[in-house]
């Protein structure tokens, strides 16, 4: 028994897993994960792969978007599905045609706009909204910023349930349009895709050139050491308002694109628990990296989606296994590796 | 201070314009109150009494959260789990008897973890309390024979009032006598050695064990005959089970955590993952729809002056003041108590003066956990239970002791509370849907204004 748990606490002390050069473990992680992914596609066949990497590029923006303001600037924030419904909602009200007198239900405005005019007012508003959240939120720090983040989430999720003249409540949002050029609608699944992962690839480049500036590195500073940044004249609040909207811009991007792709939305997509598998799949691939994040979030739609494949598990389960599966590597985690699978800096 | 010498000086407030805000809000919250008052005195009195109703729960979680927090300073997610433990195993224990037992949930897989999880404790709890004088009676391997015996002995007990609930009376009826045996003896030959100086008999021991043992026997009888026993059986054992699940990933997860690190935000990621789990789990053997739990004594409304109230309700206020100053006592007045005041100061510190720590604070999470659990089996009763209300009920608990004044006891009561009534009065207006964006909102308002809150830790 003694010899048991002494072997445990080895592994965990100096054990290999916490001695691993990042490096390796990147390298070990991306093969896996990819040749995972790979895999999992040739099982499958095209359309069901399609459908996985389209859910795979809104999760991957949201991860990398988050973090930005998790890893790179240390505030651990639990409300970033707040931003992701906020962009969800404006794209589903400003682009919705849906004729709610046919459906005869409460009818809200519709003002049929196109996707691509819909798109920046969604990515404005999480923004605006962001500034204001984040000019309150920007004195609280640690785990008091956790809870008020949790509360960010909760009235998010609130409002979107609750006000029901323009979201239409538990009923949700009924035909959001596809993105069209003019005359050529990107209905097809692919076509989708392609312009998903467009987005992802501006996204990770936005982030990539933020972390490799100089803000990237202010941003880095106040993460490990607040007080000694504003010491060197550094305005603090400014810059970690100026991330926390940008990355809010960026989830509500993300809300846009899911808002368009599945075509209906309502309030259980914006839940609290939501927010959190977000935040384990950020900490899952690594604080402080942009890879690990997008490992991270494949790695998170390869376990769900993979999941529904187990012969003795009951599909309506599939959720919460997946939760499960978080949990308790959330939890391993941070008994072996406190700084995730690939990231570069520990809570 | 000028403003009670007389002369208002307005020049204070220039230097803080903080607290002249905070004077604004107060003064316009004091002038809501009055005006929803004034408004219709008789909703008002309802607004109250439902405050204080929801208040008496937010007040016991926020007292063992901030139990839990004053000795770890960090934030222990499970404890919203805890709650849901609670109320679930209500529901789990007398799920037969809920709407016909409809809904009868019976998993031969909670049995055995829930058993595994009793065992482990009790194992855990034998060695700690009497290891070393069962190794100096029997030796180390004859010793650890019989802690194993005895914990699997109370495991497998556990495991068994899981798994045939309907009898929960009648399974419990020998434990309970014969706990009732050892307790009368001890009174009766307390009271004989009292009442006789020296007692020449040696037959005293003998007489007082038989009487012991006989009313022992009458009090096992009585509880397997009362068939209305089982519901408050239940909350014992839901209680005890969600406390021994807090004081187990205490003492077998999060020191192995503490032991690597000193980060607050690792502990609350860890926890984190535990709530996720368990909340998933929860899911999966009572699915997610809300339940009933069965019907409870005092549902029947009283009319107090043109507004109702459930007897339940005040019970469940009396519940919480009575747990406050149980644990205030506890605190104050005992060594154990001192221990606890003692980590919280300085954790290092104590244990070089020799306190166990980890046994102290396994105990603390284990009174918070069962506080928590206490929570939600109250607010079960009241409303319906679901399994993501074990994250809701951990962050009104959170709201409530920042209210009060994060690491203050009297603060976590007054912060339940005041809560309570100001989600009621917020909600004046408003449909109940909006009571979350109150509450979060007050927090955050009190967070920026007021970051010590009502009463702070001096």
């Amino acid at each position: 028994m003694s010899h048991l748990a002494q072997a445990i606490r080895e592994l965990g002390d100096s054990g290999p897993l916490r001695r691993m050069p990042r490096a390796n473990l990147e390298r070990i992680a991306t093969v896996l994960v990819l040749g995972w992914a790979v895999g999992f596609m040739l099982w499958q066949g095209a359309g069901f792969t399609i459908t996985l990497t389209t859910i795979f590029a809104i999760w991957a923006i949201l991860a990398v978007s988050l973090n930005l303001v998790v890893g790179f600037t240390g505030l651990l924030s639990v409300g970033h599905i707040g931003f992701f419904g906020i962009g969800a909602y404006t794209m589903a009200i400003l682009a919705s045609d849906a004729s709610y007198d046919r459906l005869r239900t409460e009818s809200i405005p519709t003002p049929d706009w196109p996707f691509f005019a819909a798109l920046p007012v969604c990515i404005a508003i999480a923004g605006l909204v962001a500034l204001g959240v984040g000019v309150v939120f920007n004195r609280f720090r640690d785990d008091i910023f956790v809870l008020v983040s949790f509360g960010f989430a909760i009235i998010a999720f609130s409002f979107f349930l609750n006000l029901r003249e323009l979201t239409r409540g538990a009923f949700g949002i009924h035909e959001i349009p596809r993105p069209a050029f003019g005359s050529w609608v990107l209905d097809g699944e692919i076509e989708f895709l392609i312009f998903a992962l467009i987005c992802l690839a501006l996204v990770v480049l936005i982030c990539w050139l933020i972390v490799t500036s100089s803000f990237g590195r202010v941003l880095t500073a106040i993460r490990e050491d607040e007080e000694a940044i504003a010491v060197f004249g550094y305005r603090v609040t400014h810059f970690k308002l100026a991330v926390w909207v940008l990355s809010a811009m960026m989830a509500g991007l993300a809300g846009a694109l899911l808002a368009s792709w599945t075509s209906f939305i309502d309030p259980n997509s914006f839940i609290l628990l939501e927010s959190m598998l977000l935040i384990a799949i950020v900490i899952l691939g690594g604080l402080a990296t942009i890879w690990g994040s997008l490992l991270g979030a494949m790695a998170f739609v390869l376990l769900e989606e993979g999941m529904r494949f187990l012969p003795f598990l009951p599909p309506e389960f599939v959720g919460q296994a997946r939760q499960v599966v978080l949990g308790v590597l959330l939890v391993l985690l941070m008994l072996f590796r406190p700084q995730g699978l690939v990231g570069r800096y520990k809570l | 201070m000028s403003v009670w010498s007389g002369r208002l000086d307005l020049s204070q407030f220039a230097e803080r314009p903080r607290d002249l805000l905070a004077l604004v809000l107060a003064l316009a919250v004091a002038g809501y109150i009055a005006w929803a008052i004034s408004q219709s005195p008789q909703q008002a009195l309802q607004f109250t009494f439902n405050g204080l109703s929801v208040g008496a729960i937010y007040a016991l979680l926020a007292i063992g959260f901030t139990l839990v927090y004053s000795t770890v300073w960090f934030f222990d997610l499970y404890y919203g789990a805890a709650a849901a433990i609670g109320a679930y195993g209500i529901f789990y224990l007398r799920s037969g008897e809920a709407l016909g037992g409809l809904y009868q949930v019976n998993d031969p897989a909670v049995n055995v973890v829930f058993a595994l999880v009793t065992a482990g404790v009790a194992w855990w709890a034998i060695r700690e309390f009497y290891g070393r004088r069962l190794r100096e009676r029997f030796g180390p391997g004859s010793a650890l024979g019989v802690e194993t015996l005895i914990a699997g002995g109370l495991g497998a007990y556990m495991g068994v009032v899981l798994a045939w609930p309907n009898d929960l009376n009648v399974l419990f009826a020998p434990a309970i006598g014969l706990a009732a045996a050892v307790l009368f003896t001890w009174m009766l030959r307390r009271t004989v050695a009292r009442l006789v100086p020296r007692p020449t008999q040696s037959g005293v021991p003998v007489a007082a064990a038989i009487i012991g043992a006989a009313l022992g026997v009458v009090c096992g009888v009585a509880l397997a005959h009362a068939g209305g026993s089982r519901l408050y059986l239940s909350w014992v054992v839901s209680c005890l089970l969600a406390g021994m699940v807090g004081l187990a990933f205490y003492r077998g997860l999060y020191v192995q955590i503490i032991r690597r690190t000193n980060s607050r935000l690792i502990m609350l990621v860890a926890s984190l993952g535990v709530l996720l789990a368990l909340t998933a789990l929860t899911i999966i053997v009572f699915e997610s729809a809300p339940r009933p739990l069965p019907d409870v004594f005092g549902s029947t409304p009283w009319q107090v002056g043109g507004a109702t109230i459930k007897g339940f309700n005040v019970f469940a206020i009396g519940v919480s003041i009575a747990a406050f100053i149980g644990l205030l006592l506890l605190l104050k007045k005992t060594a154990f108590g001192k221990s606890v005041r003692a980590i919280g100061d300085d954790e290092e510190v104590a244990r070089v003066v020799g306190i166990n720590t980890t046994l102290v604070i396994a105990i603390v999470f284990f009174i918070g956990a069962v506080f928590a659990a206490l929570a939600g089996v109250l607010n079960g009763h009241d409303t319906a239970i679901q399994p993501r209300m074990g994250l809701i009920m951990l962050l009104k608990g959170w709201i409530a002791s920042v209210v009060g004044g994060i690491g203050n006891l009297y603060g976590a009561i007054v912060g339940g509370f005041a809560l309570g009534l100001i989600e009621q009065f917020g909600i004046w207006n408003l449909a109940g849907e909006w009571k979350d964006v109150v509450s979060f909102v007050v927090l955050i308002l009190f967070l920026s204004f007021w970051p010590n809150g009502l009463l702070p830790r001096r």
